[in-house]
């Protein structure tokens, strides 16, 4: 590589400072950095970040430069700006701390005692950095990647990078020393030091000319008053474990701070950092025994709070085209489905309702009423039928979850408890499991044994999404967006039938009625589906591995990453649709008073129809939900019910096959009529879950028995 | 490459030539089992530089260190000399001799260092074994080749010419004073106890620690995997930051991270590790990169495996109180090990759990039955259960970052460690939350043979191969694979002592191995299931789930699993149908007996 000019850079610094601009939308120039630098001459501003995207935009190769060789063109950078800062002073500067002062008197005193001609010692000048009242960072290039601690190796000394992790420990903010002033006991003179690394070893003769001449031996004494102290903050940072590999342990990293970015982060914190990293000279003990070891840190540029800032995410997240080429194929929602906890078999239905709940629904808010997009699923069913494994999953595949059981083991509970600090004797809040799961997932298990206190909060929080605290004096009210999964064994060991759903789990129908959907997992004896089991089973012990047959699963990683792209679709409902989801609720509510039905059938279903709707259009990245998407939703709904109702009609001894029950549906369609379109047929049909080639073979059965004919074309049937 | 090579003596003679040609040296087993054990050494009979081996299990992985793999250093008369610097902890600086640090020729390197200690649990017999397969330099002085005594006869080492004993009295009176100093001081709070720096999983039985230094293959190391490591010794005094003036590093604000990660090299020695074996189990009899003694070879008088196997049943049946049944499980159970691991289940699990333990003997059965277990097995622990046991202990590592240190726990244990559960020791009594947080991590360890390791601001799992066996009065309150209520013959419950001494007497030394190298045999064979039989058994599952509901997919798991340790205790290497029906015929007889069992208010409601 040839030797960059740097004077040639300093040049293009100093044009591309000074001229850089942005058009903003009315077509009005915005300089950026030319405001900036008026800041910071008025000393209004102490940090100027440069962004790399702009500099690239600018001059590449410069960018890449800056990249390569970060820490040179700090200096570079501030440098030029030191020099261009008088041109951009508009007004006279008032003295904002002592070492204006104190600067503004030195050079006062200078302009008036100094001789033009005389030259003067190096030292005994003001050093730039005395002067220099801002500090320079950089923001990467936005194509940059987060790197995990373990991929910054000795090949990055020297470059930016930007590391994500997580904060383990944080010192004190210091002062640390940059300049160093001192004052001769003789002559008076002062003389700088300008300090670079963590430790310095003081002057002790002065070196100006009187004392050098006159052999006077002058001591120089150390004044805090004319050193320059920027702050200092060393930061420890791990990786978060999602980036460490199977069998390791999480690297660390000591990251150093100066100046503004200190403060930025506190222990527990998830950060984005972007810095140089650099190998340190330690000195004492650890350069005595490591003479042979250089430690190396991450000098901070810019910090981000992930946990804080929402907007802000991985570049890793974003999907690669081959992936999203993988995900787009036509069972994409079958396959997503069944990824979900591969291990556990069969369950289809239920894995699809888990899926939604991690997409979620469209939160909306007309006319400051609030109407939550979150899913609830409440999973119940016999012990022992995996539904501890499927919580497990889905806290794991969630991005934010909390797993929890009913009897929560710590005082905290589910919601939140008001605590006294050790330390201060503040009362301070902290945040129960509902209440850490804000915009995630909350996994309760065991939801029947919940306390009493917990089943209260729950009720808010399910409908409402916010908890509110009246303790130890303590009012407020804190989020809570969470969608709640939950699992419940029945009341008496096994599930009754005979009896309704509430007095199964024993929970009270306020609050199974807010569960979107209700599912009754059942482990029952059938040929086919056990043979398949054993068959799955068998193959992973002879094996040692998943039968290769199936659809093959997607990894965790990419499902989250997908269900994260879902998230950011928010889908409506086109008023052509708004007729028949309102039809098709009516007909649920007609059927729910007809039939003596186990589960209720209330508003809150069409709330919850909407919400499945969207999260369903959500998952096929579409801005608009489609009739399909409905469907889909009554068909789950369906299932839901049916789960729970199946086996009282299991119970009665009577179960109609499906083809029957689908002639009973045509024959309610074609009421006093004779003829019916097969559209409305499929319609009807596939909202009370039946599939379009059940439809066909019954339609096919009647027809051979004669009870219908169906035409040419397929579009209708009549009854003959 | 010509056999009779010798071995690299110093970091400098090992760089000189080509690190494959010394491995291929090294595959000689012969070269290999002639370097020393650190583990069975004492450190005064090893010179600092010295080629040495240790086993261990890896405990803690640090961050990675950057060094200088080869430097400048400026001579007093303006020369210079290059100067290597892989395999070696301190600069190699003769007088007037200064390290330039900008020289252009230096080169940096990378490498790891990793906490070991030796394999945890490991039983006395197995460490007794060892011992004795460590080379005896001393008392074999004839041996001309022994390495030690080429060591002892090497020349010069510019390093530290002092002789070691005085190196070692001198590092220990600075240990004592600095000590001393810090407890005049007040604030012996900075300087960490050797306990906490050795840092061993059972505090019980203390391990002995080293840190090891790698160089190469990095992602090969995982936590808690067995190893035998060969390289250089370092054990210079200047490595121990705990002689440090405390006073005067006071402002330093990680000084204790400081002591932590340099403890005293004679507490926890250095080894700078070139070669690598992994070890597959602990058992110091069939490992082959160890000298097995003549005595060993001699006692391997080759027997069937029908008759090892029928002889160990016998025994373990008379240890259980003549319960056939039982001493299947207990043979099972004692050859099992995780085989598989799916996202989220690890296939091949077998937590025993033996109850309904005879009322009358209860106090001292169970030690007395683990007496028998532990000398078949190469590691174990007993743990009895008790309420201070599970409230004070720590259970599973946990990352402390005032010192950096992965702080152990007891369930960070090797590969096939048994663990034996005591729960006959447990009192009525409050379970505080570190008890509740260890019946937890127990389940967590039965169900998923997984251990959570508390890094505080998240955890992670580590899989783990830890066969567990619960013994206990009623069934266990932990979950278990395999709850089997033992059935008592009324006439050995009175003899139950004499049985485990006739046991104990029984078995021999010769027999002893033969169990020994059974069991480890057993445990890493390969076994396999054809097709048709699987078919076979999807049969018999499907017929299996008509005849009673409640049969599911973990009982099709659990039985798959017992007909295939049946087979392998067998000697089989497929499955055959004998086995599969005696693996459901021992299924129905334990759920029989399962169902005799009183019922506790407890169960019925759930």
């Amino acid at each position: 590589m040839a030797r960059r000019d740097y004077a040639q850079d300093r040049e293009s610094i100093k044009t591309f400072l000074s001229e850089f601009c942005k058009t903003d939308d009315d077509g009005k120039k915005d300089f950026v950095y030319g405001s900036q630098l008026v800041k910071l001459a008025h000393r209004e501003q102490v940090l100027i970040t440069i962004d790399l995207d702009d500099l690239a935009e600018f001059n590449e190769s410069l960018a890449e430069a800056v990249i390569e060789n970060c820490r040179r063109y700090v200096s570079i950078f501030s440098d030029v700006i030191a020099e261009l800062l008088p041109s951009y002073k508009q007004q006279e500067v008032h003295a904002k701390d002592a070492l204006d002062v104190y600067i503004e008197h030195r050079l006062m005193m200078d302009a008036r005692t100094r001789n033009p001609m005389e030259q003067r010692d190096e030292r005994n000048t003001f050093p730039a950095e005395l002067m220099k009242r801002f500090e320079v960072g950089f923001k990467p290039l936005s194509t940059e990647k987060a790197l995990s601690i373990r991929e910054v190796k000795a090949q990055q000394i020297g470059k930016l990078v930007t590391v994500r992790g997580i904060v383990t420990r944080c010192t004190e903010v210091k002062p640390m020393m940059v300049v160093a002033t001192y004052t001769c006991d003789r002559c008076g003179a002062e003389t700088y030091q300008p300090v670079n690394s963590l430790s310095f070893i003081p002057v002790q003769e002065c070196p100006s000319d009187d004392c050098r001449v006159n052999k006077a031996g002058g001591r120089l004494y150390l004044q805090t008053r004319g050193s320059k102290f920027v702050k200092f903050q060393e930061l420890k940072m791990q990786e978060h474990s999602d980036q460490v590999p199977v069998g390791h342990i999480p690297r660390s990293m000591t990251v150093l701070c100066r100046g503004e970015v200190t403060r930025m982060a506190q222990p527990g914190d998830h950060v984005l950092i972007s810095g140089v990293f650099l190998p340190m000279v330690r000195t004492g003990f650890a350069q005595m025994i490591q003479g042979l070891l250089s430690e190396t840190f991450l000098q901070a540029h810019r910090i981000i709070c992930i946990n804080k800032n929402d907007d802000i995410t991985d570049k890793d997240c974003e999907l690669t085209p081959a992936e999203l080429e993988e995900l787009a194929q036509d069972d994409f929602y079958e396959r997503l489905a069944t990824s979900l906890a591969p291990e556990i078999y069969g369950h289809l239905d239920v894995k699809k309702a888990l899926l939604l709940l991690l997409v979620g629904g469209v939160d909306k808010r007309p006319d400051g009423m609030k109407i939550r997009g979150n899913i609830n699923i409440c999973l119940m069913g016999d012990p022992g039928v995996a539904k501890s494994q499927l919580l497990g999953y889905i806290s794991r595949l969630a991005i934010r979850s909390q797993y929890t059981t009913g009897r929560g083991s710590s005082g905290v509970g589910l919601t939140a408890a008001v605590m006294k600090d050790p330390l201060t004797g503040e009362m301070t809040l902290e945040g129960g499991a509902l209440v850490l799961a804000d915009q995630g997932v909350c996994c309760i298990d065991e939801f029947d044994k919940m306390a009493d206190t917990d089943r209260t909060a729950i009720h808010e929080v399910m409908e409402q999404q916010t908890i509110s605290i009246a303790k130890a004096g303590i009012m407020t009210t804190l989020n809570a967006r969470v969608s709640i999964l939950a699992a419940a064994n029945p009341a008496f060991g096994r599930y009754n039938p005979r009896r309704t759903v509430e007095q199964n789990i024993q929970l009270p129908a306020a609050l199974l009625s807010r569960f979107d959907l209700l599912w009754l997992i059942q482990d029952k004896p059938d040929r086919d589906n056990d043979l398949r089991l054993a068959k799955h089973i068998t193959y992973v012990h002879s094996h040692s591995r998943q039968p290769p047959s199936r659809v093959k699963s997607l990894d965790m990683h990419l499902m989250r990453r997908y269900i994260n792209l879902c998230k950011r679709k928010n889908p409506t409902i086109p008023d052509e649709l708004t007729d028949y989801i309102v039809g098709a609720y009516v007909e649920l509510r007609r059927e729910a008073r007809n039939q003596k039905d186990m589960t209720f059938t209330s508003a809150r279903n069409l709330l919850g129809i909407l919400r499945l709707s969207t999260a369903l259009a959500r998952l096929r990245l579409s801005d608009r939900v489609e009739k399909d998407d409905v469907a889909e939703a009554l068909r789950l709904l369906e299932m839901s019910k049916d789960s729970l109702n199946q086996i009282h009609e299991h119970q009665k001894g009577h179960v109609p096959n499906t083809s029957d029950r689908i002639f009973a549906i045509v024959r309610e369609l074609a009421g006093s009529g004779k003829a019916v379109k097969i559209a409305d047929i499929m319609d009807r049909c596939t909202t009370k879950g039946f599939k379009p080639d059940q439809v066909d073979k019954c339609i096919d059965d009647y027809e051979e028995l004669n009870v219908w004919q169906v035409n040419m074309g397929r579009t209708k049937i009549t009854f003959i | 490459m010509p056999c009779n090579m010798e071995l690299p003596r110093t970091p400098e003679e090992l760089i000189a030539q080509d690190i494959a040609s010394w491995k291929e040296l090294l595959s000689d087993s012969t070269k290999w089992h002639s370097i020393p054990l650190l583990n069975h050494t004492p450190l005064h009979k090893l010179k600092d530089q010295g080629l040495v081996r240790f086993r261990g299990m890896v405990q803690d992985m640090m961050d990675p260190e950057i060094y200088l793999e080869r430097y400048e250093v400026k001579l007093g008369d303006g020369s210079a000399r290059l100067q290597p610097g892989k395999y070696r902890d301190c600069l190699r600086l003769g007088k007037d001799e200064q390290l330039d640090y900008n020289a252009e020729n230096n080169v940096h390197g990378e490498r790891r260092t990793l906490f070991v200690v030796s394999v945890p649990g490991l039983n006395d017999w197995a460490k007794e074994h060892e011992k004795q397969c460590n080379p005896q330099f001393d008392q074999l002085p004839s041996v001309g080749s022994g390495v030690k005594r080429a060591l002892d006869d090497q020349e010069d080492m510019e390093v530290d010419k002092a002789d070691e004993s005085n190196a070692i009295s001198l590092a220990k009176k600075q240990c004592v004073s600095a000590e001393r100093q810090t407890e005049t001081n007040g604030c012996s709070s900075t300087v960490l106890g050797p306990d906490y720096l050795i840092n061993s999983p059972l505090p019980s039985r203390p391990s002995m620690a080293c840190m090891v230094k790698v160089y190469e293959d990095f992602d090969k190391y995982t936590l808690n995997s067995l190893m035998d490591f060969v390289g250089f010794l370092s054990v210079d005094p200047a490595l121990d930051a705990s002689t440090l003036d405390v006073e005067a590093m006071k402002d330093v604000e990680s000084l204790a991270e400081l002591q932590a990660q340099n403890p005293s090299p004679f507490l926890i020695p250095r080894l700078h590790a070139f070669a690598v074996k992994s070890l597959c189990h602990a058992n110091p009899l069939l490992d082959e990169s160890l000298q097995q003694p003549p005595a060993v070879e001699a006692l391997h008088a080759p027997q069937s495996l029908e008759t090892i196997h029928k002889d160990l049943r016998m025994l373990l049946k008379l240890c259980l109180f003549d319960d056939e049944l039982a001493a299947e499980y207990l043979l099972c159970h004692l050859i099992s090990t995780v085989y598989s691991r799916s996202e989220m289940q690890s296939i091949g699990k077998f937590t025993l759990n033996i109850c309904n333990l005879p009322k009358e003997c209860l106090q001292q059965y169970t030690t007395k039955l683990y007496e028998v277990l532990e000398l078949l097995l190469p590691a174990s622990h007993y743990l009895p259960m008790t309420l201070e046991t599970m409230n004070t202990s720590a259970f599973t590592p946990k990352k402390d970052y005032e010192t950096n240190k992965l702080v152990s726990g007891l369930l960070q244990l090797a590969p096939h460690t048994h663990l034996v559960l005591d729960e006959t020791r447990m009192q009525q009594g409050k379970l505080e939350a570190n008890g509740v947080h260890a019946v937890q991590h127990l389940a967590n360890l039965i169900n998923n043979q997984q251990l959570k390791c508390d890094f505080q601001y998240y955890q992670i799992d580590y899989n783990v191969d830890i066969p567990v066996l619960v013994l206990s009065e009623g069934r266990s309150m932990l979950p278990s694979d395999f709850v089997l209520p033992l059935k008592a013959d009324e006439k050995s419950i009175q003899i139950w002592e004499e049985s485990l001494k006739a046991a104990l007497h029984y078995l021999q030394p010769g027999r002893l191995q033969q169990f020994r190298n059974y069991l480890t045999m057993s445990r890493i064979g390969q076994f396999s299931v054809s097709e048709e039989h699987t078919e076979m058994i999807q049969q018999e599952f499907v017929d299996m789930r008509k005849a009673n509901v409640k049969s599911n997919a973990d009982d099709l798991h659990c039985l798959l699993v017992l007909s295939r340790l049946l087979g392998i205790a067998r000697g089989h290497v497929t499955l055959d149908k004998e086995t599969w029906h005696l693996a459901t015929e021992f299924e129905s007889k334990r759920r029989q007996r399962l169902q005799a069992l009183p019922k506790s208010s407890a169960s019925m409601r759930n």
